[in-house]
């Protein structure tokens, strides 16, 4: 998977939890808000309904005073009186009522005006019936009750009443409608929130389901890999120690096949050699009896020293010349052939991990070439240094090739000085051999840990192994090497060795 | 002892062949030499066509055997001429290049008589050849069973 898509993906999450999150937020007020609606709008609606049974029930106490009132003027029984002063002592807290109820609505308050003075002129009708009755004058009463039928006062009242109870209709009907549309509207914005977010779960599932099953295989391909990486280590490594090997099998059947054929070049170059000898020896007595006859024949071929003269003399000085090349090459040539093969032998030596003390181990090696440091005027210190657990003969010819090298290049007339110094520093060991000698060029300090390369000038023998040895041991012992040197200022070899080389080995292994 | 003794001489390099018979013969022994040039011919000529090495009971025999050869190394007709009860007690020398302590030691543990390491430096070579010429003639080759 590449960062860009990551990036696209990641941002396509944000975006979507975001849009969620706005969605949420505008339903909930949605909600709020219309829910407020709904219930101001039933508000209002109880409201007109309220307004209604008001009128209803002010409407219902006139009537029953009326009828109260006619009652008790046919019967005189005081059970009616006492339902008509009930009646009447309710009208008018009624009307209060129903004013405060109405006092919203600006039409209704002029009708409840008007009804409240048609209301006062019935409760004034009642109230003289009321007297009439009392003072005993059932005519005058009937003349009002009359009076006042005809005065149409109740018709005014329904008038009022009917147009209240319309325009409460009409109020109703708009209220129910309003209160209707909000239910729907909020209703509509739930069903469309709902939607919506369903609709973005369902992308934020398929994301995650997505992303999950791009994370399962990653973690299915990672695991695999652990697993075969493990292998392919172990088989790389196995692989690696097997062209080691076939190399060093490689060098070594190389080596003796080389040497074979220099065993018959050598051979028959000596033969040769004799065969020269004889050749001039016959040609010395040849010539011997041309000069002198006289001369003994077996005399000439037995002397050792067969006298040539002028150019069969330089014939011969040329042809033991050539010889003596011949020889010398081959002799060089035996010289690193066996170098190689010691090189390859030391190559296929088991180590054996061993605790050494490395100061006595040098300091062994300090005493077998004492000789030879007296004899260059040098003297080897051996600090303290620390103990290590590596091969011992690997150590040994390490350090024993540095001070023989040491020994071999210090400057003439300056009394040597060679110190081997040591410490420890996280699991490894390092070791410093430096000397005050003639130094060797930075432009060589690569060139010297070449198999048969030399630098600085040639006037001690050697082969140009040593380093090259030794740095293929420090290497096979887990450790580096390297120098640090400039010319006619002395030389610091620092070998780097693992402190407990066998362990990191069973760590390897 | 009636039978002469014949030299086996195991060598694949004709040049190291030649030198070494130049050698022998400089020391003075004048035996009959028997060059074989691989493996398998002197194999066959040792064992015989069954294998049983029963053509060379009785004869008086001494191997020169050099280790590497093309066809088959030097070790496997060096063990097979030990284990062969014919021809157990016959003398190996073996003559090679190879101066391996490991492969020194593993021909002196298969029976292998003598061990000489063929040297670039011919002086030594030749003194070499020329001891083991000397020791020819002072070692008795066991006569034939009967």
């Amino acid at each position: 998977m590449t960062s860009d898509a990551k990036r696209r993906r990641a941002l396509g999450q944000i975006l979507l939890l975001a849009a969620g999150l706005l969605v949420l937020v505008v339903i909930s007020a949605a909600s709020v808000l219309l829910v407020n609606k709904a219930r101001q709008d039933s508000a209002l609606v109880v409201h007109t309904v309220e307004v209604e049974n008001q009128i209803n029930a002010l409407l219902l106490e006139l009537r029953r005073a009326e009828s109260a009132a006619r009652a008790y003027l046919l019967t005189r029984w005081p059970e009616f009186l006492t339902d008509h002063e009930q009646a009447v002592a309710n009208i008018v807290p009624y009307a209060d009522k129903l004013a405060r109820f109405a006092a919203d609505n600006p039409y209704q308050v002029d009708n409840v005006k008007k009804m409240r003075a048609a209301i006062d002129i019935r409760l004034d009708q009642f109230r003289r019936e009321m007297e009439f009755i009392k003072r005993d004058e059932p005519a005058s009463a009937a003349a009002l009750v009359r009076e006042a039928a005809a005065g149409n006062t109740n018709a005014i009242i329904r008038d009022i009443t009917d147009k209240m109870h319309a325009e409460e209709g009409r109020l109703f009907d708009l209220r129910t409608a309003n209160a209707d549309r909000t239910q729907i509207l909020a209703s509509s914005v739930t069903i469309a929130g709902s939607c919506i977010v369903i609709a973005l779960g369902a992308i934020a599932a398929f994301q995650v389901r997505r992303s999950t099953r791009v994370r399962d295989e990653a973690e299915t391909k990672l695991r695999d890999l652990n697993v075969t990486l493990e292998t392919s280590v172990q088989e790389r490594t196995a692989d690696l120690r097997e062209a080691n090997d076939e190399i060093q099998r490689f060098a070594y059947i190389v080596s003796h096949d080389l040497r074979s054929p220099l065993v018959n070049i050598m051979g028959f170059t000596s033969e040769l050699d004799e065969l020269r000898g004889d050749i001039f020896k016959r040609i010395a007595a040849l010539s011997h009896i041309g000069s002198e006859a006289a001369a003994l024949p077996e005399n000439a071929t037995d002397s050792a020293e067969p006298a040539l003269e002028g150019a069969d003399k330089q014939l011969s000085d040329d042809f033991s010349e050539a010889l003596g090349f011949i020889k010398s090459s081959i002799a060089k040539m035996d010289r690193l052939i066996s170098a190689i093969l010691n090189l390859t032998r030391e190559g296929r030596r088991e180590f054996r991990p061993d605790r050494i003390n490395t100061r006595e181990l040098i300091e062994g090696i300090a005493a077998t070439v004492a000789h030879q440091a007296a004899e260059a005027n040098a003297q080897i210190r051996v600090e303290p240094l620390p103990d290590i657990i590596s091969d011992r003969l690997a150590l040994e010819q390490i350090f024993s090739n540095l001070i023989d090298n040491a020994l071999k290049y210090l400057r003439d007339g300056v009394p040597g000085d060679i110190a081997i110094r040591g410490r420890t520093k996280l699991g490894f060991a390092i070791f410093e051999i430096s000397d005050n000698g003639r130094g060797i060029d930075p432009k060589d300090h690569q060139r010297i840990f070449d198999l048969f390369r030399r630098a600085g000038t040639q006037d001690k023998p050697g082969q140009g192994i040593g380093l090259a040895h030794v740095r293929t041991l420090v290497r096979r012992l887990g450790g580096t090497m390297s120098v640090a040197s400039e010319l006619h200022k002395g030389s610091t070899f620092t070998i780097t060795l693992p402190v407990n080389w066998a362990a990191n080995r069973k760590a390897d292994s | 002892m009636s039978n002469p003794v014949t030299i086996i001489m195991i060598e694949d390099d004709e040049g190291h062949a030649r030198l070494i018979e130049r050698n022998i013969r400089r020391s003075g022994v004048n035996n009959e030499i028997m060059p074989f040039t691989n493996g398998t011919d002197a194999v066959s000529y040792l064992f015989g066509p069954d294998g049983s090495g029963i053509d060379q009971k009785g004869q008086a025999l001494l191997i020169l055997l050099d280790l590497n050869l093309p066809d088959m190394t030097g070790i496997d007709i060096l063990r097979r001429v030990k284990e062969n009860k014919h021809l157990k007690s016959t003398p190996v020398v073996v003559l090679t290049t190879t101066d391996d302590s490991q492969e020194i030691k593993r021909c002196y543990e298969l029976g292998c008589n003598v061990y000489i390491t063929k040297p670039v430096n011919y002086e030594s070579f030749a003194n070499a050849i020329r001891q083991l010429g000397l020791f020819f003639s002072v070692i008795q080759v066991p006569p034939a069973i009967a």
